[in-house]
């Protein structure tokens, strides 16, 4: 303390300038050393030439600047090509669509509930109408599929070119015209245009009556054509049809299912076959309900005379008590089933034919 | 008499020195002075300059007495003249503040 008092008080400024500019040089060289001894460490070890790269390497991994490549200078969409399998139902889905596909197959969304809803609804009218189920199944398929809307739309055209004679190659098409043995020459599906109607200046009476049994029929307003749907057709009422079977068969054609009613007490073995193998289907609903519905079709087909839903709906109706009397002592376990039963074809129909 | 002088001054420095370590301002201007050199580049230039003195050696044959005798005169230079006054007042005052005691 003594020492120091006495040291500090005989300084002049140019001293303690001095001594200002060597402290002042103390520290430089310090920071000096200090960096000196962190660059040797860093030689010695090999990381002093970590930070920077050789030329070459930083022209490969520059930063690329060209349309349709990434900053990588790859193709950025490859990602086309890809795709996902759906965890749900385990197809193969092109990553576009997956996620909308997802989206019903998980069944969420407001479409998918509308789906759902329609299912519920199809599982209902299962037993009421053959070609209402047919439509909305089509459309269901379609929105199921993951394809695109083109296929939709190729779709929905070949069912309609198919729809009212069924696929003349198809092999339930074959089939019914096994059951009838050759003999219904005159419906032959190649005798009608392809259009959504059946111009009917063209048709004998016989091909007529068995167009009035088979099918809806109504004239359209419009393109003057025959309506070649089921006889449950939504598009035309029951008092429309009743009228056009009025026009063409005169008054006394009456809609089949009042003959049909009549006639339930003369089943014969081949249409009581027929009407189990008929039962067995409905008993499988389960199966896909296209599958089922456009069997039933071709099966109606296949008897291709009075049988058509629009009869077995109406003799439902009327709790069957004229028409299930003949079927319900052999078919008792199927009550439920019942209201469905073919009615035997009118006698008149059967004339024409054979 | 000139013996003594000598004498007197070197005790004087050693004094100033003693009393900049204890009262922990060595320090503090030390740190001071690595984040400005850090701030403005001086540290970046002088790795710069230590590469190429390397890179003239070649790595194997570096020692830290090489370094230490390129880069100190090199550092010393590039030390910018802001830092250095900025330095070298808060020297004077902590002489001032001790010389008046």
């Amino acid at each position: 303390m003594k020492m120091e008092e006495m040291s500090l008080s005989g300084l002049d400024n140019s001293k303690l300038e001095a001594i200002a500019q060597e402290i002042y040089a103390d520290l430089v060289e310090d920071s000096c050393l200090g960096f000196c001894f962190e660059v040797h460490r860093a030689v010695k070890c090999g990381y002093f030439f970590l930070d920077d790269t050789d030329p070459d390497s930083m022209k490969d991994f520059e930063i690329v600047d060209q349309p349709g490549l990434d900053i990588f200078g790859q193709v950025f969409n490859q990602w086309k090509s890809k795709e996902c399998v759906c965890p749900n139902c385990s197809r193969s889905i092109a990553a576009s669509r997956f996620a909308p596909h997802l989206e019903k197959c998980l069944g969420m969304g407001r479409n998918s509930s509308r789906i759902a809803n329609r299912r519920i609804a199809n599982s209902n009218n299962m037993n009421k109408s053959e070609s209402d189920q047919e439509d909305n199944d089509d459309i269901n398929d379609n929105d199921w599929s993951y394809g695109s809307e083109k296929k939709a739309k190729k779709r929905k055209s070949d069912k309609l070119w198919y729809l009212p004679f069924q696929n003349p190659n198809s092999p339930r098409r074959s089939k019914s015209l096994k059951h009838k043995n050759g003999e219904l020459s005159n419906s032959d599906p190649f005798k009608y245009n392809n259009s959504t109607g059946i111009s009917y200046e063209t048709l004998g009476p016989d091909e007529l009556r068995n167009l009035l049994t088979t099918q809806c029929g109504v004239i359209s307003e419009h393109t003057k054509k025959m309506c070649t749907r089921s006889l449950r057709c939504p598009q035309h009422t029951d008092e429309q049809r009743r009228a056009v079977r009025i026009y063409f068969l005169g008054p006394s054609a009456i809609l089949p299912e009042v003959e049909s009613s009549l006639d339930n007490d003369s089943f014969d073995m081949t249409d009581s076959q027929a009407l189990i193998s008929r039962l067995q289907w409905d008993g499988s609903s389960d199966l896909s309900p296209s599958d089922s519905g456009s069997s039933k079709t071709s099966e109606n087909q296949g008897w291709g005379l009075g049988t058509n839903s629009s009869e077995s709906r109406k003799t439902k109706k009327k709790k069957s008590h004229l028409s299930l009397v003949g079927t319900a002592s052999s078919l008792g376990s199927n009550k439920k089933k019942k209201p469905k039963p073919p009615a035997p074809p009118t006698p008149s129909i059967y004339d024409d034919i054979n | 008499m000139v013996v003594s002088k000598m004498n007197k001054d070197a005790q004087m420095r050693a004094a100033i020195n003693q009393k900049l370590i204890e009262t922990g301002e060595r320090e503090r201007l030390k740190e001071l002075l690595r984040a400005k050199l850090i701030e403005c580049g001086w540290k970046d230039q002088l790795k710069a300059h230590c590469k190429e003195v390397i890179k003239e050696k070649g790595l194997e044959h570096v020692t830290v007495d090489d370094l230490v005798a390129e880069i100190t005169p090199k550092g010393r230079a590039l030390v910018p003249d802001s830092v250095k006054k900025e330095l070298l007042q808060r020297i004077r005052t902590f002489l001032a503040q001790h010389a008046s005691l």
